[in-house]
């Protein structure tokens, strides 16, 4: 196995900001639960920044710019051009220096979230470019989605299953559609949320508080 | 809960192998094993064989390794031993195949390594899911398969 050479220990800095990655399907919800989570966050003192992936636009970036919730300088965009699995997964790159520039603007800042472009199933997060991450669904697009066991789905550290006022209207058992979440997943966390209406936002917020935050 | 904001070295460093065998002479090493897939993490919650709560977040250009030492004083230390890594050996049995099998795995972005005529899959989970993805593959082919450690797979 490869080892860092002793030399990299010698005074080494102090830890930078933990980085999270959420993911999932177009449509899902990403956006909307990150616009639910930033006062969630900043009412804990939490300093962050968020780093937004699309395709071809700065969308997604623009939209949260807009929105009041966040000072528009702490939000950069990637645009993915082509696969966005790529830029968060086989050469997250241009995402680690989206990173590194808000982090030398912002000294202190404590967490950075990272939203991939919408994919399909597949998508997974790089641990060189995120050191947690979450995986969001919702039951408009299916109750049979964890059943898929999409790579997504299983090897998130976190499941969100989004738009949960959504499930009598299309049909979806959600009771059931969370059990099979949790039993793909091995038993792995998987938290219900309507973003629209906040809801499940403040135990999103205690999953990556205590998960990268290490608060209690 | 112990706060660990860097790798403090080596064990097999000379100065730092000798700390530890001194330490570990009194029963205070403590190792604290970490999965496979949690090695590229660079912020972590663990709990020590003791009971004492670890949150790691190291710098970003710091990686945990087998044998990094966490923390080391006068009275204890914390190592890391990395969970054996176990893997997936395919040996197809033929050209046709072999190409078969290697675009799959590079459609469900499984990491691999090559030994010889064999692709190794990096299993990540229960093996049954991985064969479970590669049942048509196997249909009316001859790909032998095994699971082997990482030392047997080094």
């Amino acid at each position: 196995m490869l080892h860092p050479s002793p030399q990299t220990f010698a005074g080494a800095p102090k830890s930078t900001a933990a980085r999270i990655g959420i993911g999932g399907p177009v449509g899902s919800g990403k956006t909307a639960l990150i616009e639910r989570l930033i006062p969630v966050l900043r009412a804990r003192n939490v300093n962050l920044a968020v780093v937004t992936n699309d395709l071809v636009t700065k969308e997604d970036a623009e939209r949260l710019r807009r929105s009041g919730l966040i000072e528009p300088e702490r939000v950069l965009a990637v645009e993915a051009g082509a696969c966005p699995h790529t830029v968060i997964r086989e050469d997250p790159t241009l995402n680690m220096a989206a990173g590194d520039e808000l982090e030398a603007s912002f000294p202190g800042l404590e967490l950075i979230v990272f939203e991939s472009g919408g994919d399909n199933l597949a998508s997974t997060f790089s641990l060189d470019l995120v050191d947690w991450w979450i995986f969001v669904i919702d039951v408009a697009g299916g109750d049979d989605i964890p059943r898929k066991k999409g790579p997504g789905v299983l090897k998130s550290d976190l499941l969100v299953v989004n738009k949960i006022d959504l499930a009598p209207h299309v049909g979806v058992n959600l009771e059931r559609m969370l059990a099979e979440a949790s039993a793909v997943r091995n038993g792995r966390p998987v938290i219900a949320t309507n973003a629209r209406a906040g809801d499940g936002v403040e135990a999103l917020a205690d999953a990556i508080c205590r998960a990268v935050l290490f608060r209690e | 809960m112990l706060h660990i904001d860097s790798v403090v070295g080596d064990r097999a460093e000379p100065g730092l192998h000798r700390r530890l065998h001194h330490l570990e002479h009194h029963g205070a090493v403590e190792t604290v094993t970490i999965a496979s897939a949690d090695m590229a993490r660079r912020r972590l919650r663990l709990t020590t064989p003791k009971g004492e709560e670890l949150a790691i977040a190291l710098p970003r250009e710091q990686k945990l390794f087998d044998g990094a030492v966490l923390l080391i004083d006068d009275d204890r230390a914390i190592v890391v031993r990395a969970e054996v890594e176990r893997w997936l050996r395919l040996q197809p049995a033929s050209i046709a195949d072999a190409v078969e099998l290697g675009y799959h795995a590079g459609n469900l972005h499984w990491r691999v390594r090559f030994e010889g005529e064999c692709l190794l899959v990096a299993l990540e989970g229960p093996a049954e899911a991985y064969f479970a993805r590669l049942d048509a593959l196997f249909a009316g082919r001859s790909i032998k398969s095994t699971v082997v450690t990482q030392d047997l797979a080094a």
